[in-house]
């Protein structure tokens, strides 16, 4: 695994077992995030990219476990690791920034606590003196006056409780910072300063980041590249430019018309038609063809793999690979002749 | 000084020195919180005991008459009728009433020497405090471990074999459960005394100053009486305490399995929080909040299993007066023991609102 | 003894009639359905309605099920859960006029006639036990008979039986174990009877102190458990869900005033309220069941009254767009059928509070007449003698213990499936 790839994702299965079957959220996806980087993943609701964040710490909810693939953190498969070692990497090397900071933090805990907390469980020979004041300094790093420190989480403002799990991410300087749907309880202007705030971080500790999100606005202000997930499986990967200037995949070609845009005076707004797939009964064949304009028929028969298709820009689909573009031309053949 | 004096003492001075405590330096939001729930408690108090004197002098049936039984004329029963103002309008008896619930002057037993019912009831209560608090810090230590336990092996055996053991505890007849202890450990296997608080030869060393008598013998160093006071206390407080875990075992583990599923968890579990001090710290203490509300809807549980207990055990407290002045029909310490109640299910609920209070802080700021 | 957890279920508010109607047809198909799809508490339900089944039949019909009459003396006090009885019986020439032992009996002042018995054996002291009685029951009689037998022993049984045979003694006395052999080898002697006239039978599970069957005091003890449960939950039943509809749905200070009435009634100790009422009262089953009836209209009248504020609420944005339904109407048609399920689960834990609640006034003496078979005063009794007896309290509670667990856990049951809280998470 080359040096600049923090986390090589491969082959990533993830099931819950449910009374009516087994139903996988996330399908055979691998994803390579590079040391340094922003990178952005996006999709519907239900498409599974929470799921894929929680277990590339390997947390998942109750009736769901990971049933496949390979999680190379850093140099080291974590799916070899007994879960018990898990806990050591969790909040030390890998940090998670939750959607709804009001709910994500303890009621009847003071803020000091939390931090106070993690740090004694990764480091449990420092002193609380010492604790306290790593908690102090880093909240006030995070634009939080240090008094504050003994409150509880109610007693805080929805941009301030952010902040709070940013600096809870950041208390054993994590390599890798997994931010899910971070923004998506603020509002606008709080937003911007959220994203202000993450860029400043992300240079001054060197951070990686994976920022997930429904929000394609969001990718566009502060990401590198973005990956675009549809039905438990990676549609597209490839950086901002790239990726907003030419998409590949028609589902992220709807997923950008359909972001409204204030500036232009567009008419109507774009909808995708038809509804995500049930994953109980995924379509046969690429999950997105019942809605795809460009559907063929080998597009309800087989799915298609996950490469490159221009630059470092990847896709899976049908239009870009030889056995699609094969299809095509013989069925133009069979036209024609 | 009266037993009941100087229990009120030892937990009323306290109790009032933390109330004053709690209001110095609570929030106005707490004082208002603290002010309200005293107020509240009032008219609780008041409808309790108005409920009581209704039952006792509206329902058919004439007190006097019948503790005379046979041998009452209708003089007599004319002049103890008069002398306790039954023949007064109700209202009078009413406000008669309400003066003994606030003074706490009960008179005179109706039956059988005819002392003071403020006397018989000081020697009481004290037992049946001697009991209860005991049995209700067993029924919280099971209730929480127990099921927060049971939550953390959530679907597997012992996630049922708890439930089954709360079921069971709650169809289970305490009187039935205290025979049975009664049977085994103390008859069959004699490890424990079946019956009374204390061994009776020893009991006569024994000076009481509270009538507590785990206190009195700590007080004096009597050691053989503690020691015989404990024996004694095992088979009672076990059965009492055993049924109250029921609902606690339950609601515990109904609550931890609702905090380990929330985001705060969750979140902490990302920051590689261990899996038992989730458990055992944080849901626990969360899920412990709503728990000690429940210790004030179960005084009435607690009451009435202490009346049980009591005579199962021969343990002489409230509950075993209050039996006993039935049978001898002695109407007036019956209806002085069932306002005592009402007022102890007041207090106790008004206590418990104020603590927990104290533990919540999101009620506090 | 309250009830256990008390939230209101959240069923969406139907549409008209004949749609909740419809609901309910498809219950007995979806029963069937939810045993794959509830798993653990279907068989919970299931099992504790077969059980609550079985007992009501127990409780109509002791007399099935039941040995021995509940108050009839059946045999021998104090005989422990399948022991053998041992009884002493008579034993004499075939061809002899004596059928019991009071045939025995002389009359005054003739020769006393003399009784063969192994020494060493208990049947000595039984004979003269029986004699002594029948004596004290005939001498005042005007025949004027006396029954005071000599008593000859012998060192072993073929003595005694054989002295019987030569005429020596008019009959002896052996053991019940003893007769199945007598039968054998001495086809001249036959039986007379038991000394005591009692017929050796068979005590599941023992007697009490009186020689009455525990087991058949044991079932017909049933009858009246279910009666006071299910008397006193109807009549709670009946009045406190139309208070709880009528003031949720009123409101105001009428719902202000009875709900503190009720939380006040609520938090009072059941068992000794009803202690309370019965002392006043008097000993009776109808005291009984009205007492307790009192205590458990608070739980009906709370839940009904959340959920009917909770489904008002719903409710008068409806009226308020389809104006002409009446009041009465919005509560039968729309509020009460929402309230149903969980009256239901009330009811089953209510039933299980009652019997407990019963069990316990009886078992402190209060309430039931002495002369009716009930588990509580059996349990009361049963504790004189827990030194020699544990049958006489193991049995009765264990009695209690099952029909009670049967009704909660058919309501526990009832709570998951109406109200799902913790299914799959």
């Amino acid at each position: 695994m080359s040096d600049d790839i923090l986390y090589s994702i491969r082959n990533l299965t993830v099931e819950y077992k449910t009374r009516a079957g087994a139903v996988r959220a996330v399908d055979n996806v691998s994803l390579d995030i590079r040391r340094g980087e922003i990178l952005g993943l996006v999709g519907e609701s239900g498409c599974g990219k929470s799921t894929f964040g929680k277990a590339l710490m390997r947390l998942h909810d109750g009736p769901a476990s990971i049933t496949g693939g390979e999680l190379w953190f850093d140099g080291r498969d974590l799916m070899k690791l007994p879960i018990t070692e898990m806990p050591n990497i969790r909040g030390a090397e890998i940090g998670m920034v939750f959607q709804d900071p009001m709910t994500s933090l303890n009621p009847v805990q003071r803020i000091l606590d939390h931090l106070t907390e993690t740090i004694l469980t990764h480091e449990p020979g420092t002193s609380e003196a010492d604790a306290r004041k790593r908690a102090e300094e880093l909240v006030e790093r995070l634009g939080i006056r240090r008094e504050r420190i003994m409150e509880y989480p109610h007693q805080m403002s929805g941009g301030m409780r952010q902040r709070v799990m940013i600096s809870l991410a950041l208390a054993l300087r994590a390599k890798l910072v997994i931010a899910d749907e971070p923004t998506t309880s603020l509002d606008v202007i709080v937003e911007a300063k959220f994203l202000d705030l993450l860029k400043e971080l992300q240079k001054e500790f060197g951070l990686t980041i994976l920022l997930i999100t429904h929000n394609i606005g969001v990718v566009a202000e502060v990401a590198d590249r973005v990956a675009v997930m549809y039905a438990a499986k990676m549609a597209e990967v490839g950086s901002v430019q790239r990726v907003f200037a030419d998409p590949k995949h028609p589902y992220t070609q709807g997923l950008l018309k359909s972001v409204p845009n204030i500036k232009l005076d567009e008419g109507e707004l774009y909808k995708m038609g038809g509804e995500p797939p049930s994953l109980l009964h995924p379509p046969v064949g690429c999950r997105f063809h019942p809605r795809c304009p460009f559907a063929m028929d080998i597009c309800s028969e087989q799915e298609p793999a996950f490469e490159p298709v221009a630059g470092d820009q990847s896709a899976s689909c049908w239009l870009y690979q030889k056995a699609g573009v094969q299809r095509v031309a013989e069925n133009q053949d069979v036209h024609n002749g | 000084m009266t037993p009941i004096g100087l229990i009120a003492l030892i937990f009323g001075i306290p109790s009032l020195l933390l109330l004053a405590y709690v209001f110095i330096k609570g929030s106005t939001g707490l004082r208002r919180y603290i002010l309200t729930r005293i107020v509240l408690t009032l008219p609780m108090v008041f409808i309790l005991g108005t409920m009581v004197f209704l039952i006792m002098h509206i329902l058919p049936g004439d007190p006097v008459s019948s503790a005379l039984g046979p041998k009452g004329t209708p003089e007599m029963i004319q002049q103890i009728r008069s002398e306790l103002g039954l023949n007064d309008p109700l209202i009078v008896q009413y406000g008669r009433f309400l003066g003994e619930m606030v003074t706490l002057k009960f008179g005179n037993s109706l039956v059988g020497g005819h002392r003071p019912i403020i006397d018989e009831m000081s020697e009481r209560f004290p037992a049946t405090l001697e009991l209860i608090i005991p049995a209700s810090i067993l029924a919280l230590l099971i209730g929480i471990y127990g099921g927060t336990w049971a939550a953390s092996k959530r679907k597997k055996t012992t996630d049922y074999a708890m439930r089954i053991y709360a079921v069971v505890i709650y169809s289970l007849p305490i009187f039935w459960l205290g025979l049975i202890l009664q049977l085994f450990f103390g008859v069959t296997l004699k490890w424990f005394p079946i019956s009374g608080r204390i061994d009776p030869i020893i009991g006569t060393t024994l000076k009481t100053y509270t009538n507590i008598y785990t206190i009195d013998a700590l007080i004096s160093g009597n050691w053989p009486a503690l020691w015989s006071v404990l024996q004694h206390l095992v088979l009672p407080t076990v059965t009492l305490g055993l049924i109250q875990s029921g609902l606690f075992v339950r609601m515990t583990r109904v609550n931890v399995i609702e905090t380990l599923h929330t985001d705060y968890i969750a979140a902490a579990r990302a920051r590689g929080v261990r899996e038992h001090v989730l458990i055992y710290g944080h849901a626990l203490k969360n899920a412990m909040i709503p728990v000690i509300t429940l210790i004030g809807l179960q005084v009435a549980i607690l009451l009435a299993g202490a009346v049980l207990t009591e005579t199962v055990f021969s343990w002489p407290g409230m509950g075993s007066y209050l039996v006993e002045r039935i049978s001898a029909r002695d109407y007036t310490a019956v209806q002085s023991v069932i306002t005592v109640f009402a007022l102890l299910v007041a207090l106790i609920s008004l206590a418990v609102d104020v603590i927990y209070s104290l533990v919540d802080p999101r009620v506090r700021y | 003894m309250s009830n256990i957890d008390e939230k209101p279920a959240n069923t969406p508010l139907e549409g008209t009639t004949w749609e909740v109607e419809l609901k309910q047809v498809g219950f007995v198909r979806r029963l069937l359905m939810a045993r794959r799809w509830y798993g653990a508490d279907w068989w919970f339900v299931t099992i504790s309605a077969v059980a609550v089944l079985i007992f009501i039949i127990i409780a109509i019909f002791p007399q099935w099920f039941a040995p021995y009459s509940p108050d009839a003396l059946a045999g021998p006090r104090f005989v422990a859960p399948g022991a053998t009885v041992e009884l002493s019986f008579l034993v004499v020439p075939a061809d002899s006029s004596v059928n019991k032992l009071q045939d025995l009996a002389v009359p005054e002042g003739t020769d006393q006639a003399s009784v063969a018995v192994v020494q060493g054996l208990p049947t000595s002291g039984d004979l003269n036990d029986a004699a002594q009685k029948i004596d004290e029951i005939i001498k005042n009689q005007p025949a004027g008979l006396r029954l005071r037998p000599i008593i000859d022993r012998y060192v072993t049984l073929d003595e005694a039986l054989q002295s019987v045979m030569a005429g020596t003694d008019k009959a002896a006395v052996v053991q019940s174990t003893d007769l199945a052999a007598i039968k054998a080898s001495y086809p001249t002697l036959r039986e007379a009877g038991s000394l005591s006239g009692q017929v050796a039978g068979n005590y599941i599970l023992g007697t009490n102190d009186i020689g009455q069957d525990v087991l058949s005091r044991l079932l017909w003890g049933t009858r009246i458990a279910l009666i006071i449960g299910f008397s006193s939950s109807i009549l709670s039943l009946v009045l406190g869900v139309p208070l709880g509809l009528i003031a949720g749905f009123v409101g105001g200070t009428f719902d202000r005033l009875l709900s503190l009435l009720m939380d006040s009634l609520y938090a009072f100790p059941g068992l000794i309220l009803a202690i309370a009422i019965t002392a006043v009262l008097g000993p009776s089953i109808l005291n009984i069941i009205l007492a307790i009836a009192v205590l458990y209209i608070p739980t009906y009248y709370r839940i009904v009254r959340g959920q009917t504020l909770s489904v008002k609420e719903e409710v008068y944005v409806e009226a308020a767009k389809s104006i002409g339904a009446r009041r009465l109407e919005i509560l039968t048609r729309y509020i009460f059928p929402n309230v149903i399920p969980s009256v239901a689960i009330i009811f089953s834990v209510n039933v299980a509070d009652a019997i407990l609640t019963g069990a316990g006034l009886s078992f402190l003496g209060l309430g039931l007449p002495p002369t009716i078979a009930d588990w509580g005063i059996d349990l009361a009794r049963g504790q004189r003698f827990i030194q020699t007896a544990w049958w006489m309290i193991t049995f009765p509670g264990l009695a209690i213990l099952l029909v009670v667990l049967s009704f909660t856990l058919m309501g526990e049951g009832l709570t998951e499936i109406f109200n799902p809280k913790l299914r799959d998470r």
